[in-house]
């Protein structure tokens, strides 16, 4: 959170020369930093940036108290005054006293409870200085009493609440939780239905009040309110947080009652505020202090090894000298020689527990830019890498390959999941989407390359796009299951071209491929144009033209071929390893064969057939592969060529020959095939 | 018999001859004189072919074909030969320098991978070993290991999101992880032994989204746990990184913080390259915040199963996006996300 503090006003407490943009740097460096100084007037407004576990520095007061301690430790010179009238005689003024009958149904929700009621009131607009301050936090002045209660939660972080006496039916004060549905209409005119367990105040007859978060708009202070009761407390944490979450409602009250106030400044800030009220609103004292406060906290007693403080610090600082830091903090602290005990002052006692806690306030206000900087010295552990590496090596490749990278949301909607098919118990729904366009965790990267592709068509028709991301499908009992997918889509490209990009990237990973035509092919290809890729019998990816259902989906009007494959299987594969083969002594025979086959016939069918039919042949490349009407309907060309080798010579003509008609044979057997003269 | 022997010496003759002179082609005027030489009338293959009609008839058709298939090898070098000559002559043709070249082709990676690999090229020189966690994770490492109970405020810091999924008895709901850090106890689960040196960058979610924020991010995690670990060693490394990545002008400071899972917390800042620290449009104060760090809490080393009496460390993690942003000078984050190829393509 994020507070206003106009200078003057921490001046009032703090007396120091420093100018007030150095005040700002010694804040920031060993305190709360000080996000921007804004110069307004004559005057200066910080801008302090307060972590939840520093509320005590959430007022101008606790600012001013923990400026006091920095700049005291750093030997400059500053004095810290208390607000006026935090000490006064509480005693009525009146010889009839007003009776208040208070009534707590739990203690745990309301550690101390002080209330006090004045009367003779004049309701009327707060003096000038009072105003302004509000105004400078961004607080709406009101009416002279209800500034005094907002005016102290900025001057001593105490939230407040004042009630008209007159207005609290018979004189009860009940705190007790709410039960679920109860409702109550707050000062803001709202009418809230509340969770069970919400603290709440009852007069005898209703709900006055929404503990710790808003008061109730029937006991309100009035222009016409004479008699105000004064009530300044503390709540249960845990329950004021768990309301404002149930009701989606905070306020500044409750933000600063959900962190715990400081219990023991309680009855202090009811004396300001009876002092203010006296001086700004003629009041006198029209009751007894009622201040409830059964069970008292105790104040831990944390020992800190001086040992472990410089093993953290990395220098020897003297005992002494951290002694006195947590002294200017506030701490009771007994010095032994080789430890120090410290109890936290009232206003520390939530965030601090451990010794480590004592070891970031001495180290803080010693100074971390007092501290050297030094590299670890310590033994380099052997670790096992992840494949980060790789996969850096990996993009790198692709890029070069001519392909871009994108990064898309990996949180998608209902309409790109659905194009995926992916079974309901395969799904990582999202419990609270933020919008529907981000609701389920993507099982598969491609429709988000696809809507990419859809989104820049027009600037680029031929686009060649990859992504590297986990994908996240559903396991019963477990977390998701998160592979790593390399997904390609390449606008304007057919079936080949994608295949050719695939065969590459396999060669940069070092693992072999195999092609295989499924019958369960990924439902975002067309069924004919589209196969499984495997290392061996496992599949790690598919492959294919982008089915024109999907396309059409896309509005994407030219052919897409893409692929998905599955980094983490494959990476889990062993690397192909190279071994030395003696380069060949005699030149091999070249001689290319054209055959007709059926077009049914797989490329991977002739090659393994010429390759059984002799030994003689150590290559068998595709040269060319085409249809026409003269071949024949249902039939293809295919010419190949033969590489014939062997180690001891250069086949001779008849040796190829020989096997050049084996092959011939094998082929017109195997699948009837025609060779072309 | 004799005579095809005699035929194919001769022919063997003129083949060698015919590279010979082919090899040594100066100019187009060479290559001409030797097509004449080749396949001219005197040409010797000529005088060859002249010679088969004085013949007997059962020796015609064999030396026809030696002659012919002597001639289409010829024809071929002589092909081969012209390509190269060819060639050679076009490289004295002026050329103009400043028309476009022939490019291959050369995409682009994303800027998000472009500051990882940078980032991941600084920590490994220190030592630190890259590691992968999951993006969906278990409460227990995302909040609770992290020193930060079920119901405890310091959650709501998170805008978290979570999967729809029956919680687990042990480790709670099922999280998109808000931040890296998860991989914290993870890691010290799978090292059990310190040193740890370990980074992890990952995917983080949020529900949130404005000028600096997009609901997906990427975040950088750091741990070092060793025997004797110290702030000015975190000093340290951070000056290391940031010199390195930014600019050997670039110092760093350590302001106070507070997060559940370390003690002494850290906010770390950079100074700002513009002004060095003078405050300006940019930075307004002069420094730049890069992200928390502090030193492992305790309660935290034990969670990951590692007696904090004899072990302690520090860790840091910010978002890898905001140090895109301060390096440059991105105002806006969201275009990362947006992939229009006119800002892919300018990286």
């Amino acid at each position: 959170m994020n507070i206003k503090i106009p200078v003057s006003w921490l001046r009032e407490y703090l007396k120091t020369d420093v100018a007030a943009k150095t005040l700002a740097n010694y804040l920031t460096l060993c305190g709360p930093s000080v996000e921007r100084v804004e110069k307004k007037g004559s005057d200066y407004i910080f801008d302090v940036e307060i972590t939840s576990n520093r509320f005590d520095a959430a007022s101008v007061f606790g600012l001013a108290r923990e400026a006091h301690a920095i700049l005291s430790s750093q030997n400059i010179k500053s004095t810290l005054t208390s607000p006026k009238g935090i000490n006064l005689n509480l005693e009525p003024d009146v010889a009839k006293h007003l009776a208040l009958d208070v009534l707590i149904k739990k203690d745990t929700l309301c550690p101390r409870f002080a209330v006090i009621v004045v009367d003779n009131v004049k309701v009327k607009p707060s003096p000038a200085y009072i105003r302004s301050r509000l105004e400078a936090s961004g607080i709406r002045a009101i009416n002279n009493i209800v500034d005094i209660s907002n005016y102290l939660m900025l001057e001593m972080g105490q939230p407040m609440h004042t009630f008209d006496f007159d207005k609290i039916i018979g004189a009860k004060m009940i705190l007790t939780e709410a039960q679920l549905g109860e409702k109550i209409t707050t000062l803001d005119g709202s009418t809230r239905s509340l969770p069970a367990g919400s603290i709440v105040i009852r007069d005898s007859k209703r709900l006055i009040d929404l503990c710790g978060i808003m008061g109730g708009a029937n006991s309100r202070v009035s222009r016409r309110t004479k008699r105000v009761v004064i009530f300044v407390q503390s709540y249960d944490p845990v329950q004021i947080r768990k309301t404002t979450q149930a009701l989606g409602f905070r306020t500044e009250a409750a933000s600063r009652f959900e962190k715990g106030v400081d219990v023991e400044q309680i009855p202090a800030a009811l004396s300001r505020a009876v002092f203010l009220a006296k001086q700004i609103a003629g009041a006198r004292i029209a009751s007894e202090l009622i201040d409830i406060y059964k069970n008292a906290p105790e104040s831990p007693k944390i020992t800190l090894d001086f040992i472990k403080l410089n093993n953290y610090l990395g220098i020897n600082l003297d005992p002494l000298a951290a002694a006195n830091i947590l002294a200017k903090l506030g701490f009771e602290v007994t010095k032994a020689e080789n430890q120090l005990q410290a109890v936290p002052p009232s206003w520390r006692s939530r965030d601090i527990e451990d010794d480590v806690d004592l070891i970031e306030e001495i180290a803080r206000i010693y100074g971390y830019h007092n501290l050297p900087a030094k590299l670890p010295s310590g033994q380099i552990p052997r670790s096992s890498e992840s494949r980060l590496k790789d996969i850096i090596e990996l993009k790198k490749a692709l890029k070069f390959l001519g392909l871009t990278e994108i990064i898309s949301y990996s949180i998608i909607s209902r309409d790109l999941l659905q194009l995926t098919k992916t079974p309901t118990s395969q799904i990582v729904e999202l419990a609270n989407p933020l919008t529907e366009i981000w609701q389920f965790m993507r099982p598969s990267i491609l429709p988000s390359l696809l809507q990419t592709l859809t989104q820049n068509i027009n600037l680029s028709q031929n686009l060649k796009l990859f992504e590297v991301a986990k994908t996240y499908i559903a396991q019963k009992n477990a977390l998701p299951k998160q592979d790593l997918m390399l997904s390609i889509v390449l606008a304007g490209a057919d079936f080949y071209r994608v295949k050719g990009l695939i065969e590459n990237v396999f060669e940069i990973l070092k693992r072999p491929l195999r092609w295989q035509a499924s019958s369960k092919n990924n439902p975002l290809f067309s069924p004919n144009q589209s196969a499984e890729i495997k290392i061996g019998e496992q599949v790690v990816g598919s492959i294919g033209v982008v089915s024109s259902n999907v396309t059409d989906f896309f509005n994407i009007k030219t052919p897409v071929a893409a692929a998905e494959i599955n980094l983490t299987k494959i990476y889990q594969l062993p690397v192909t390893s190279y071994q030395y083969k003696p380069i060949p002594k005699y030149p091999p025979v070249i001689e290319d064969i054209s055959a007709i086959f059926a077009k049914a016939v797989s490329v991977a069918e002739i090659v393994e057939t010429i390759k059984k039919a002799t030994v003689l042949v150590k290559k068998v490349e595709v040269i060319d592969i085409f249809e026409s009407e003269k071949i024949g309907e249902n039939k293809k060309s295919v010419s190949l060529k033969l590489t014939y080798q062997k180690t001891t010579a250069t086949p001779t003509q008849s040796e190829v020959d020989e096997q050049k008609a084996k092959i011939i044979a094998s082929l017109e057997k195997e699948f009837r095939a025609k060779i072309r003269k | 018999m004799r005579y095809n022997q005699r035929m194919d010496k001769k022919i063997r003759e003129i083949i060698s001859q015919a590279k010979e002179k082919l090899e040594n082609v100066k100019s187009k005027d060479d290559l001409e004189q030797i097509y004449v030489d080749l396949f001219g009338k005197n040409s010797p293959l000529t005088s060859l072919t002249k010679k088969i009609s004085s013949l007997d008839l059962s020796q015609k058709p064999k030396a026809g074909q030696q002659i012919n298939k002597a001639k289409k090898g010829l024809e071929k070098l002589y092909e081969v030969a012209k390509q190269n000559t060819r060639y050679r002559i076009q490289d004295t043709t002026p050329i103009d320098p400043t028309a476009p070249g022939k490019k291959q082709e050369i995409g682009h990676l994303h800027l998000v991978s472009q500051a990882i690999e940078e980032i991941v090229e600084i920590f490994t020189r220190l030592g630190y070993s890259l590691q992968s966690y999951p993006e969906i994770d278990w409460d227990f490492y995302t909040f609770e290991s992290l020193n930060m109970p079920k119901d405890h405020p310091a959650r709501d810091e998170w805008e978290t999101f979570f999967a729809k999924a029956k919680p687990d008895s042990k480790l709670g709901n099922q999280v998109l992880t808000p931040h890296t850090s998860n991989s914290q106890v993870r890691e010290m689960q799978r090292v059990k032994n310190p040193p740890v040196r370990m980074i992890n960058i990952a995917r983080c979610y949020r529900r949130q989204i404005d000028v600096s924020h997009t609901p997906m991010f990427h975040q950088f995690e750091g741990l070092l746990i060793d025997k004797k670990v110290s702030i000015p060693n975190l000093k340290g490394t951070f000056d290391f990184f940031t010199q390195n990545f930014f600019g050997s002008d670039r110092v760093t400071r350590l302001r106070p913080h507070h997060f559940r899972f370390t003690e002494p917390s850290f906010e770390v800042d950079v100074i700002c390259g513009i002004c060095k620290g003078f405050g300006c449009r940019i930075c307004k104060s002069g420094w730049l915040e890069l992200g928390g760090a502090g030193m492992v809490h305790p309660k935290v080393l034990k969670a990951g199963g590692i007696d904090p009496e004899k072990y302690m460390g520090f860790a840091f993690g910010w978002g890898v996006e905001r140090t895109i942003a301060m390096k440059t000078n991105l105002p806006d984050i969201r275009p990362l996300y947006q992939n229009d190829i006119r800002f892919l393509e300018q990286f």
